[in-house]
This record gives structure tokens, C-alpha cells and sequence, in this order.
């Protein structure tokens, strides 16, 4: 993307105000977004991200800048910005000391696409999004909206250790939204599959099965009763479920958190936080996957992260600032949006491991509780471990029975406290796709899980 | 690959456009920002920000075609063209779709203040460095100030159309936030505060830290409240997070769409006779004034909901006229990359007369609600129902007695317009969104507890 001389001149730049290192990401991204209302064709948008952003490392402290403009002159200025912001007020000297000579590598490609989105025309990625939204008009949904997305990303890390890495990111997702309504009530239903790849991830009938999932959430909860209030047992369901291990745990296992004491799992590495029948990891290494990356934003290779074995905690997510503020080695998880984003220690997919239960014997257990079938995104505040995720469809369990359905409701606890609640683990692990936003902007995550029982959650029905 | 300047990238545009015979609507953002964090007395980040580009909007065959770009060179913008073009190829027209001059918009005077080219970077480091300190030094329960940040900058927004419409404005802000952890026993609590200025020399960071650390300091102690209906009052602050989470429902959009709840209603009573909602784009001192919209419409005050009444929905010039009516002056875009839709402005809620300690009197148990979290996901915009999680304080016979935790309230906003029963006259606005309320009490809200 760039000429290694050039990226060579503004990192020795960047690094003129005594940076002890200093690094550079160049991104040219290319994306399409198509939106069908009810068929019809809404809007079709997409363009081109582009730019650059230097980062300078004095110790810990990290100076970024970035700039759209890619010529030379447009990157020495901003080289020379990071240089000046540490106070240093002479005369940056580029010259001098040679030329970095860079060790490039060829990131190890965990997938293959074999069909490019931007070798498809749009017109076939339209029909993929008629086949959803068409899928999703069934009952009593009236309003669909099916929406096809697509980015290409590529980008060139290069740093002044001389690591010079090329990677090309594709990503790919199909969203519906079903509205159901009859007479005053109204429901909806979402579902949204997405993977990092090209367009064979919507082969066979996966279209209509996205648009029929929508549709059967939005058909389900449309008569549904208020959803309890309370601290009860809850069942959540597999998949996107694992969004509560996600705002419970994960964010509070990120660098970025115990680097600043923010977390309440600081210091807790080799102890118990979780239930002995909880394992976890954070794995950026499945192939096609929506959070997986060949190398981080930081350039290194990225791994499968081991973070709770049988309820004891082994690793944090860690990237490079993070490794020289608390200690713990770089696991391959410094990422970011985009170019005006400096990296973080931040989720690939983050997944609760199968356990030794099924479905059917932790819903028996279950004397009066909810069964949380499908969820929304959540939040959490690190330093005090609080958070919450929404449910969308959920049931009544009653006498280890799965009973009538009840509307989406928030859950909300504790991380340090309900991991210890998760008491039970089914067997039927599979994920789910969303988007992860934290200090380093929104980036494509999986979460993941079996169905899990946990003894007790406060529940925000109104009932 | 030369970029062009931002007036050079619109003249080469236009002129393609002239040229195919199309029409064509160019949005171009240039910004740039400067953030300084601070963290255990020491600069941990400074950031350098510089961004700008162009989105595009072509009417060919009465429909739009979208597209944008960040890469400013000759052949980059002459590809984008194209896709927006080949994009408006593929939409089905609907007939509304049009590109005017429009009207002259109002002058706002204080959209820039003095401006920060005086303003050197040492002086905004000593003001993240006094943020982070007086937090940290406010008390012995503050435990460490995980985000005390700066941050400051500039933005023009122009568009341009080839009906003749060039247009632009330049807006500044400058701003500071602090979220202290506190702790004492096995508790901790955190909550943050801010200020938001377009004037550097009125940033006050130790006053802004100060009220932060008595704000999470407060909800130390915290029990979880009973599950249960109770009467409550919901602080200004929090007010404006529900307003402006459930503004698209008053989205002639999303109307059309028919994914609004509030379909049909026009003229009807939604909510009890003392709530006034209004939205003015040229409110001085408004976080989110603009002299025009997106498609570059002139800005004007409009009232949405009066004593209850509901009188308009927001609307940008193509909802207008599918609805046969004026545009409000809401078409919005989410910078260039984003397409044209419909959003409030500085939309709020009007105050009363009421302090909000006032509002509590002759509560006999009840809650006050000081923050709520999650409404990304906890708030349902095609129905209007919600469930969050909270932070507040349990109200005993007329005043505060102590914090509650990790509790949830859940409703229905079109419900809550209708329980409202008083309004304070603590009109507060959000600066990232411009929504505002003052602090409300309402008859009935669930609480989910133990």
C-alpha cells in the first residue's frame, strides 16, 4: 500500500521526539450496504475508508494521530505532530540514522474466500437480501427490513521494531428486523448472521433461514404477558446467549481495564471467580469466523486464549501497551475500527466451552424461572462489575416446564458475583454475531455459548 | 495519488454530474480534534485527529444513489461518483425524491466561539492533568480515575447541490469529562460528569472532578430495592437519556415506515396535559444547533407535542412531501458516510416550575432514578417499551434516605408521557445528543429488584 521507504522516513519521524517505538496503520476499506423495505429498494450506500494513523510510544504513554491524507507530505506532517506532542519543541531530524529494514510477513490465512464481495455484483447481493426479507414476511409480520452488508479491509501494519505485516479483512452479514402487529399490539424480531468471509457463507437456504428466524421471534412475542420482575433462576439459551459472558467477564478481562486497577478481576489470575463448571476462551483463531483476525491491529498472529479453566482464571486479553503496563503477554487482541482508532486489548469470539448437561435437564431444574431464548447486546462497567444485557424472547418455566411466552425484559447483576452462579452447562455450543463498541471503536465480535443455567439474576419485566 | 481540496473534489463532482445530466447532492465534512487523557498524575494518551471527506447523493430516474469517500484523489472521486450512480440504479423510485435551492437559513452567532487557535496544547494538558488530580485527591474512598480526558474540536459541514445550494458552517467544542472508582467496604461505585463549552477559558475541571466524586461517592451504601410499582422521580439527566433514546418514534420516517407506535396519532393526546415537547435547531447555546439540515434546509423551532397534544413529526424535505407537508428542517446523516434520514435536533422537553426537590414532597415511598444503562439494546423503538438497568435512591416520606444498585426499571415511554404528573424546572441538556428534560415525576414505574 505503501513504499517501504516512505513508511521507514515517517516512522523514524514519528519517533524524533525520543519515542522509544513507533508504529504505523494504513487502512483502505471498501464497503456496500443495501436496504430493502418490504421488498422494495430502499437505499444502497457504501464507499471508501482511507487513511493512516501513527502511534509513538513514550514508556506507557501513547501519543496517535491520523489523517486521511496518504501522500508523503500529509503523512510527514502527522509524523511530525506525534513527534512535537511529548513537548518536544526542536527541530525533528529525519535524517541521520539509515533506513529501517523491515522483516516482512505473510500473515497464515485462517480462511480462503472463494467468493469475493467485491468480484459480486450487487445486484446478486440484492437478491440474497430479497430471499431474507421475503422469508421473514410469514404471520403476523407487516414491516420487514432486510439489510446486506459487506467490507473489504486492507491494511498494512508496519512498526520501528521493522515488523511489516499485509492483511486483507472480508466481512459479510445479512440483518432482518420483523415487525409483527395486530390491532394495538405490535413485536419485533432480529436476527442478523455475519462471518469473515465472502459471499459462500450465504449458500444454500441460509437467506431464508435468517428471515424466518426474525420472523418467528416477532410471530412468538407478539400476545406475549410482561416478563417477570424479580431475582429468579434463569435458562439462557445458546448462541448469542453468550452475550452476558461477554459484559460479565470479558470486558473485565481486557488490559485495558486492569491496567488501571478499573476491574474487578485485577490481581485474580490462579484464583477462583467463576463456577467449577465454567470453562472459557477467547478464540481469534476459528476460521471464517466473524470475530476471528489473521494478525491483530498490531500485527501479531492471533491465538486462542484460554481465560477460566473449570472456574479458575488463567489469562487476560492483552496488547502491546497492555503487556507493559501490567505484565501479561500480548495474546494477539490489540484491534481497533478503523485507521482513527488507536489499538486496545479487545474480544474476538468469546465463548463459555460445553459442558456435561443438556438443554432439556437444566430447564427440569427449574422449579419457577425465565428461559431466556434469544438476547440483545448488554453493557458493563468494568471497575465495578456491573451489567446488564436485554432478552428479546423469553418463556416462563414453571415445574421444569417451558410455558407461556413473555416479553424481552433487561437482566442485570454482578460479574464478580454471578459467575459464580452459573451453575449449570449444557453441551450445545454455537455462536452469534454482533458489534463490540469500546474505546478502540465498534469492531465485528462473536460471543458464544451452551444453554447455562444460572441460580439467580435480577429480572426487569413488570410483572 | 494527489488529494484535491475540499472546494476542488465539489467542483469536479458537480461538474461530472452536469456533465452525465444527473443530479446530484454533495455532503463534505472536514474535522480535526485533539484528546488528552490522564491517569495516575500523567499524560496516558494524547490524540491527534484530522479527517475529511465526501459523501455523495445522485437523483437519477427519481431515485437516489448513495456513495462516499475519504480518498480525495481525481480517480478515487470519480469512482465514487459512479457508484452512486450504479446505486441509484438499483433503488426503486418512489416519486418524493427532489433537490432544491431551499430558502436562506437564520444566522447562529455562537455555534464557534473564540475559537482554539490561541489556546496552547500545555494549557490543555494542565487541564486533563487537574481533572484527573482533583478527582483523585477529592477523597480517600476514590480508589483511582480510570477516565479523566480533554478533548477538544472543529468541524465544517458543507453541502452543495447541483440546484444551487452551497452552504457551510464551522462549529468548535471543547469538553472534559472524569469517572472517578470509588470504594469503601466490599462496594465499589463509579459515575461520571462532564462539562461542554465552546469557550477553553470557561472549562472549570476541578468543579467538573468535584461533582463526579460526590456523584459516585453517593451511591456508595447501595442496596437492592424490593421488586415492586413504585411513584418516582426521573433526575433531568436521565429524563433526557429516555427522550432521546425513543426520539425516532417521532421520525416522519420511521412513521411512513410503519415502524412507529405513534402512527396515526397526529392530533390525539399521548401524554398527560402538562408535557410540552419541542425541538429548535437554533436554541443559542443548543449542543447540537445548526443553521441547516443535511440537504441543507434552513433551520427553524418546532414544537412536536403541546399540553399533551401530539401536533408534528420531524421531517426532512422527502417524508415532507410524501406526507404533503413542509420540511422541519430534519434531514440528517450521519456524516458523509451515512444516508439521509431523519433526526431531532435540540430536541427537549419543556421545564415547569418545580425544584426538583419539590417533586419528591408527598412521595411516602418511592424512587428517585439518577441513571439508567443499556438502552442500545433495552429500549424497543417499534414498540416503546423498555427494561434497564438503573442507579438511584429510595425516597422515604418526602426526601432521599439511601442508594440502590444493580435494580432495573422497565415500562412503556408512550405510558410514561402519559404518567408524567409534574415537570422541575431543571432543564439540563445531553451535549452528544442535545436532547434535554427536566426532572420528571411519574405516578408509576416497575422496578425490578429482589
Amino acid at each position: 500500500m505503501l513504499e517501504q521507504n516512505l513508511v521507514s522516513e515517517v516512522l523514524r519521524l514519528a519517533r524524533g521526539g525520543g519515542a522509544e517505538f513507533a508504529d504505523l496503520f494504513v487502512e483502505d476499506c471498501v464497503s456496500s450496504r443495501l436496504h430493502l423495505l418490504n421488498g422494495h429498494v430502499k437505499d444502497i450506500s457504501g464507499g471508501n475508508d482511507f487513511g493512516a494513523g501513527i502511534r509513538a510510544l513514550y514508556g506507557t504513554k501513547v501519543v496517535y494521530a491520523y489523517t486521511n491524507d496518504l501522500s508523503r507530505e500529509g503523512l510527514l506532517e502527522v509524523a511530525q505532530a506525534v513527534a512535537r506532542a511529548n513537548g518536544f519543541a526542536g527541530e525533528v531530524d529525519a535524517s541521520g540514522a539509515g533506513g529501517l529494514d523491515f522483516r516482512v510477513t505473510n500473515p497464515k490465512k485462517l480462511y480462503r474466500v472463494s467468493q469475493h464481495p467485491l468480484e459480486t455484483r450487487k445486484a446478486d447481493k440484492l437478491a440474497l437480501a430479497r430471499r431474507a426479507g421475503a422469508a421473514a414476511r410469514v404471520g403476523a409480520v407487516k414491516t420487514v427490513d432486510a439489510r446486506y452488508f459487506d467490507w473489504v479491509q486492507r491494511v498494512l501494519i508496519a512498526n520501528s521494531d521493522g515488523d511489516w505485516v499485509e492483511d486483507e479483512r472480508v466481512y459479510s452479514r445479512l440483518m432482518v428486523n420483523a415487525i409483527a402487529e395486530d390491532g394495538t399490539q405490535r413485536s419485533n424480531g432480529f436476527n442478523g448472521p455475519g462471518a469473515g468471509m465472502g459471499m459462500e457463507f450465504f449458500t444454500g437456504d441460509a437467506p431464508e433461514q435468517t428471515g424466518a428466524e426474525a420472523a418467528r421471534i416477532a410471530n412468538a412475542m407478539l400476545h406475549a404477558g410482561f416478563a417477570p420482575a424479580g431475582t429468579i433462576p434463569v435458562v439462557i439459551g445458546n448462541g448469542f446467549g453468550g452475550v452476558i459472558f461477554h459484559e460479565a467477564c470479558g470486558h473485565i478481562l481486557e488490559t485495558t481495564a486492569i491496567e488501571k486497577k478499573a476491574s474487578v478481576f485485577a490481581d485474580k489470575i490462579g484464583q477462583r471467580i467463576a463456577h467449577e463448571s465454567l470453562s472459557a476462551v477467547d478464540d481469534g483463531t476459528i476460521p471464517g469466523a466473524w470475530g476471528s483476525i489473521n494478525v491483530d491491529d498490531e500485527g501479531m498472529p492471533s491465538q486462542r486464549t484460554v481465560l477460566i479453566e473449570n472456574g479458575i482464571l488463567k489469562n487476560y486479553l492483552s496488547d502491546k501497551v497492555g503487556e507493559m503496563k501490567t505484565g501479561y503477554a500480548r495474546t494477539g487482541s490489540g484491534r481497533r475500527q478503523n485507521y482513527t482508532f488507536a489499538p486496545a486489548s479487545r474480544m474476538r469470539s468469546t465463548e463459555i466451552l460445553g459442558g456435561p448437561e443438556t438443554p432439556e435437564n437444566l430447564i427440569k431444574q427449574v422449579k419457577y424461572g425465565l428461559y431466556a431464548r434469544t438476547m440483545g447486546g448488554g453493557s458493563v462497567s468494568p471497575g465495578t462489575g456491573d451489567y446488564n444485557f436485554s432478552v428479546n424472547e423469553s418463556y416462563i418455566i414453571r415445574d421444569g416446564e417451558i410455558c407461556e411466552a413473555v416479553r424481552g425484559a433487561a437482566l442485570v447483576g454482578n460479574g464478580a458475583r454471578d459467575l459464580m452462579n452459573i451453575v449449570g452447562v449444557a453441551g450445545d455450543l454455537t455462536r452469534g454475531q454482533g458489534m463490540c463498541g469500546s474505546v478502540s471503536g465498534s469492531i465485528p465480535t462473536d460471543v458464544g455459548q451452551p444453554h447455562i443455567l444460572i441460580s439467580e439474576i435480577t429480572v426487569g419485566g413488570r410483572s | 495519488m494527489k488529494q484535491l481540496s475540499i472546494p476542488d473534489a465539489r467542483a469536479l463532482l458537480l461538474r461530472l454530474a452536469t456533465d452525465k445530466g444527473v443530479q446530484l447532492e454533495v455532503y463534505a465534512q472536514r474535522s480535526s480534534s485533539t484528546n488528552i487523557e490522564a491517569f495516575a498524575a500523567e499524560v496516558s494518551e494524547f490524540k491527534l485527529a484530522k479527517r475529511s471527506g465526501v459523501g455523495l447523493r445522485v437523483l437519477q430516474g427519481g431515485a437516489w444513489g448513495y456513495s462516499y469517500t475519504e480518498n480525495l484523489s481525481e480517480a478515487a472521486l470519480e469512482r465514487c461518483f459512479n457508484d452512486a450512480l450504479e446505486n441509484a440504479s438499483l433503488v426503486a423510485p418512489e416519486g418524493f425524491a427532489a433537490l432544491s435551492a431551499h430558502a436562506e437559513p437564520p444566522h447562529i452567532g455562537d455555534l464557534y466561539g473564540e475559537g482554539l487557535s490561541g489556546v496552547g496544547v500545555e494549557r490543555k494538558i494542565a487541564v486533563a492533568l487537574e481533572l484527573e488530580r482533583a478527582a483523585r485527591s477529592a477523597d480517600h474512598r476514590v480508589v483511582s480515575v480510570p477516565y479523566a480526558a480533554y478533548t477538544d474540536g472543529e468541524e465544517e459541514i458543507g453541502v452543495a447541490n447541483t440546484a444551487g445550494l452551497a452552504r457551510a458552517y464551522k462549529s468548535n467544542y471543547v469538553a472534559t469529562s472524569a469517572m472517578p472508582l470509588v470504594s469503601e467496604g466490599n462496594q465499589s461505585k463509579s459515575t461520571y460528569n462532564w462539562q461542554f463549552t465552546r469557550e477553553f477559558e470557561t472549562l472549570d475541571p476541578t468543579a467538573t472532578s468535584l461533582e463526579a466524586v460526590s456523584r459516585s461517592l453517593a451511591l456508595l451504601g447501595a442496596t437492592l430495592p424490593a421488586t415492586g410499582t413504585y411513584t418516582a422521580v426521573i433526575e433531568a439527566r436521565t429524563m433526557s437519556t429516555l427522550l432521546s433514546s425513543f426520539s425516532p418514534l417521532f421520525s416522519a420516517k420511521m412513521v411512513q415506515e410503519g415502524k412507529s407506535p405513534l402512527a396515526g396519532k397526529l392530533g390525539e393526546p399521548i401524554g398527560s396535559a402538562c408535557v410540552t415537547l419541542r425541538d429548535d435547531a437554533t436554541r443559542l447555546g443548543g449542543y447540537q444547533s445548526q443553521p441547516f439540515d443535511a440537504e441543507g434546509y434552513p433551520s427553524a423551532p418546532l414544537t412536536l407535542i403541546e399540553n399533551g397534544v401530539l401536533h408534528s413529526f420531524l421531517h426532512n424535505s422527502e417524508t415532507a412531501a410524501k406526507d404533503d407537508t413542509h420540511s422541519t428542517g430534519h434531514a440528517s446523516r450521519y456524516g458523509y458516510q451515512g444516508i439521509v434520514g431523519v433526526s431531532p435536533t435540540n430536541l427537549f422537553l419543556e421545564p415547569g416550575h418545580t425544584s426538583r426537590d419539590a417533586l419528591l414532597h408527598g412521595i411516602s415511598t418511592g424512587l428517585l432514578l439518577t441513571e439508567v444503562h443499556g438502552t442500545h439494546a433495552g429500549v424497543n423503538v417499534f414498540t416503546g417499551e423498555f427494561s434497564l438497568q438503573a442507579d438511584g435512591f429510595w425516597i422515604k416520606d418526602g426526601a432521599v434516605t439511601h442508594a440502590l444498585e444493580n435494580f432495573t426499571v422497565a415500562g412503556n415511554f408512550l405510558e410514561l408521557l402519559q404518567s408524567i404528573e409534574a415537570l422541575g424546572d431543571d432543564l439540563e441538556f445531553t451535549p452528544w445528543t442535545g436532547t434535554g428534560a427536566p426532572s420528571v415525576r411519574v405516578t408509576a414505574l416497575a422496578v425490578g429488584g429482589a
